[in-house]
């Protein structure tokens, strides 16, 4: 196969191959979930269930001052490489392109400047977290196969991205199709493993503050 | 597979809902829960992180209800829940645990660790893993109608004494008074004045009050152990005493666990709502003070701290009232640093202080509490549990320190205006 | 001789008393209920307790006893209670009280001895059916005056 038939498949059939697994697989873990159902609860509330669990959806991303001097180095790598995840996923300009061919929308683009270095911190970030992963007690003992294979999904994008960007070793088409392929295995890793927290989290966060908060508590 | 743990999975079965679905489907591995965590901070044991402490659930949850886990079960991939696995998690789930909450309270995706211990319970309970001593109260408490036993003439001796003591009559048995008392064996046992506190309380207030003969326990050991078809029946003995007596409201009284079982779990487990109103100790206290009916008098001067009871405040909400009372009684009160809903565990509820083989655990962790008061130096500790009052007791005489430790309801009965004792019959 | 016929005086003569007059009655309290404790180190605690030029060290000693003796004779929650053992925790928290520095406890260490031996005794008379209603009052009034009067 040459680079560019290899390219073309992998934009092509892969992608959407890809696509469907992932979509699908999210679309099969959020109704497991529902499905389950949640029983009523009979006990006069004192504060309010959905107001609870909205404010939790926000609050949650916020460390509790109290437990902040105790878990500084998670609370911050964790922003950082969400952050620049986020970043040069969404404010990189080739991608937005794409978005637009997928979605018909479109936004402003950041400096490829500001995208490379915010992809350089990021995967120093993530760099960062795997050797605490590995070097912290709770970490270590809690880590399995699974948190290991997410880490090195989710790090392979930026790092081929990264070099596709800067055309390094091999062919422009080569590193892109090398790129692709890494987002492409990050899709379909994602829904059967804890990548799926992206989407549960907001259920996860919404249940845990509409209990308490149906309490009074603020959670 | 065992008769006794096809028992424990299919409890664990019926436990799963949307929300520990969720929870599993959410967990990052990210280990700040054991930050939280008094059985990890004062340990450093990995295997007393919260979230590890469901293991069990989690595969069940995995195998039963995710498509992944459906699968490699199918294909024979999948690692089974056993006997000696549920062996192991006992101490983890009974020992290293008060359901105290504070997990739930930092989990940065939203897990709610507690809740999943308290449904975990259930399947350990019905597969045989529970800790003897549990067993042995709850039976007492269906049985005799209290888990340590304690029998009506026991309390109405305490009753006769009290009404003795204090000159004024303990109403039980009234129909349609305005509250029914419930009173936790612990109180009955170990701190019976708290009886004799509220009745002074209510005298000056003139709130109309019983207790009920039928139904005196507030403590619930079945939610300790986990079994819902007991805790269910204990709360059903208080709905049958509140209806027959038609009071509006129930009064849980000092007592973590007791407040929780009743205030929250108690309509959920009998499957209704109550017709009657369920209020903390506190609460009402607190509304009497703001009603102008509690009049006290004289101050604490000695420094005093708050040590919330995590089912009272975390995990059932009151937590302003007891500062509000605090302020009414105390020259010098300070919080501890991490106080209201973010406080320490004691380390001795749910159930781990009515087991022996924790003992050692329990005091060991005790550790983080006597941190929190080295930061303040406080002369004596206030509290509204009398699980927590013994606990912190004997924590304090362990690591060597010198300070009372309080009932919040018995301060205000000792600072009532006009307290002088009426003359006491002889 | 001074006479106490009802809890209200008794309880303010009691509340008149120095620090350690307070912890010398309240020892005598406790030495009228201390044959309902099993634990030998309550008698030495009272020993401590009762004696008027015992130091600042030995009474802090004797405390720090108090208090252990007081929460290993207590019922742990959800364990079989057991009411003639009761009555020595009671006792033991009678000691632990007569122990207790002045302004420590909202009540005076003394009053709130008097209550804790009153308390064993209620213990003894659910083992034991009988009605002891105010018995150990009228013992604990006997007790104040002749510790007045001497």
């Amino acid at each position: 196969m040459s680079e560019t038939e290899l390219l073309l498949w992998v934009r092509g059939p892969a992608l959407q191959g890809a696509t469907i697994i992932f979509l699908l697989g999210i679309a099969v873990r959020i109704l497991e979930i529902l499905m389950l159902g949640r029983k009523t609860d009979l006990a006069e509330a004192r504060g309010s269930a959905v107001a609870g669990g909205l404010r939790t959806i926000i609050s949650r991303s916020f460390a509790q001052r109290e437990t902040l001097q105790r878990t500084a180095f998670t609370e911050v790598t964790g922003w950082i490489f969400h952050i620049g995840i986020f970043v040069t996923l969404l404010f990189f300009a080739p991608h937005i392109l794409l978005f637009e061919e997928v979605l018909g929308l479109s936004w402003p683009a950041l400096p490829t400047t500001v995208i490379d270095a915010t992809t350089i911190v990021t995967i120093i970030a993530l760099l960062a977290v795997l050797v605490h992963r590995i070097a912290n007690r709770v970490t270590r003992f809690l880590s399995r196969f699974q948190d290991y294979l997410v880490w090195l999904v989710t790090i392979l994008p930026m790092l081929t991205g990264y070099i596709a960007f800067h055309r390094v070793g091999l062919s422009p088409p080569m590193l892109i199709a090398i790129h692709i392929l890494s987002v492409e295995l990050l899709m379909v890793v994602f829904p059967f493993t804890k990548l799926m927290h992206a989407f549960t989290l907001f259920m996860s966060r919404y249940y845990n503050g509409a209990i308490a908060g149906y309490r009074g508590v603020n959670s | 597979m065992s008769a006794t743990l096809e028992r424990g999975i299919h409890a664990f079965k019926e436990v799963i809902d949307a929300p520990v679905a969720s929870f599993f489907s959410s967990c990052v591995r990210c280990g700040l829960c054991a930050h939280a965590c008094l059985f990890y901070t004062e340990t450093e044991e990995p295997k007393y992180t919260p979230i590890y402490k469901l293991e069990p659930l989690r595969r069940v949850w995995r195998e039963e209800y995710s498509f992944w886990g459906r699968l490699t079960k199918a294909l024979g991939l999948s690692k089974p829940v056993t006997d000696d696995m549920l062996t192991e998690w006992e101490t983890l789930v009974y020992d290293s645990c008060t359901m105290c909450g504070r997990c739930s309270m930092v989990c940065p995706v939203g897990n709610d660790i507690a809740y999943m211990v308290r449904k975990m319970r259930e399947g350990m309970a019905a597969s045989g893993h529970a800790p003897a001593g549990l067993i042995g109260a709850t039976q007492r408490a269906v049985t005799i109608g209290s888990p340590m036993g304690v029998k009506l003439p026991a309390l109405q001796a305490q009753i006769r004494h009290t009404e003795q003591d204090i000159g004024l009559p303990i109403p039980v048995d009234e129909v349609g008074a305005e509250y029914l008392l419930l009173l936790s064996s612990m109180e009955i046992m170990n701190f019976p004045e708290f009886i004799g506190a509220i009745a002074k309380i209510f005298n000056q207030a003139g709130v109309s009050w019983t207790i009920s003969s039928e139904a005196f326990e507030a403590t619930n050991s079945g939610i300790q152990i986990g079994v819902s078809d007991i805790a269910a029946e204990l709360v059903e003995r208080i709905v049958s005493a509140a209806e027959k007596l038609k009071v509006k409201s129930v009064i849980s009284p000092e007592c973590g666990h007791a407040y929780m079982a009743i205030r929250w779990e108690g309509p959920n487990l009998i499957g209704r709502p109550y017709s009657f109103k369920v209020v903390h100790i506190l609460e009402l206290l607190d509304d009497l003070r703001e009603q102008g009916r509690l009049k006290t008098t004289g101050k604490e001067t000695q420094r005093l701290t708050y040590h919330d009871p995590c089912q009272i405040s975390r995990r059932g909400g009151v937590v302003k009232q007891p500062r509000n009372l605090l302020n009414m009684l105390a020259e010098d009160f300070v919080e501890m640093p991490e106080s209201g809903t973010m406080n320490w565990c004691c380390g001795a509820g749910g159930g781990v202080s009515s087991n022996e083989r924790a003992d050692e655990l329990r005091l060991k962790v005790f550790n983080r509490k006597k941190q929190q008061l080295d930061a303040i130096h406080p002369d004596a500790i206030i509290s509204a549990c009398s699980n927590c009052r013994i606990h912190l007791e004997d924590g304090l005489e362990e690591y060597g320190m010198d300070m009372p430790v309080l009932s919040l309801t018995e301060t205000i009965a000792e600072h009532l205006a006009g307290s002088e004792q009426p003359g006491s019959k002889e | 001789m001074t006479e106490f016929s009802n809890d209200t005086d008794f309880r303010k003569a009691l509340d008149a008393l120095d620090a350690t007059q307070q912890r010398l009655v309240a020892a005598r309290f406790v030495e009228n209920v201390i044959a309902l404790c099993s634990d030998e180190r309550i008698a030495r605690v009272i020993r401590s307790a009762s004696d008027s030029k015992a130091s600042e060290g030995e009474l802090v000693d004797a405390l720090k006893t108090a208090r252990a003796t007081t929460f290993d004779c207590h019922t742990r929650c959800g364990s079989e209670g057991d009411w003639a053992e009761q009555a020595g925790y009671f006792v033991a928290r009678a000691a632990t009280a007569a122990l207790t520095p002045l302004g420590k406890m909202p009540s005076g260490p003394a009053w709130q001895a008097a209550m804790s031996c009153r308390m064993a005794q209620t213990s003894m008379s659910i083992v034991s059916g009988d009605d002891t209603a105010g018995q150990e009052s009228k013992q604990q009034y006997r007790i104040l005056s002749e510790f007045l009067d001497s």
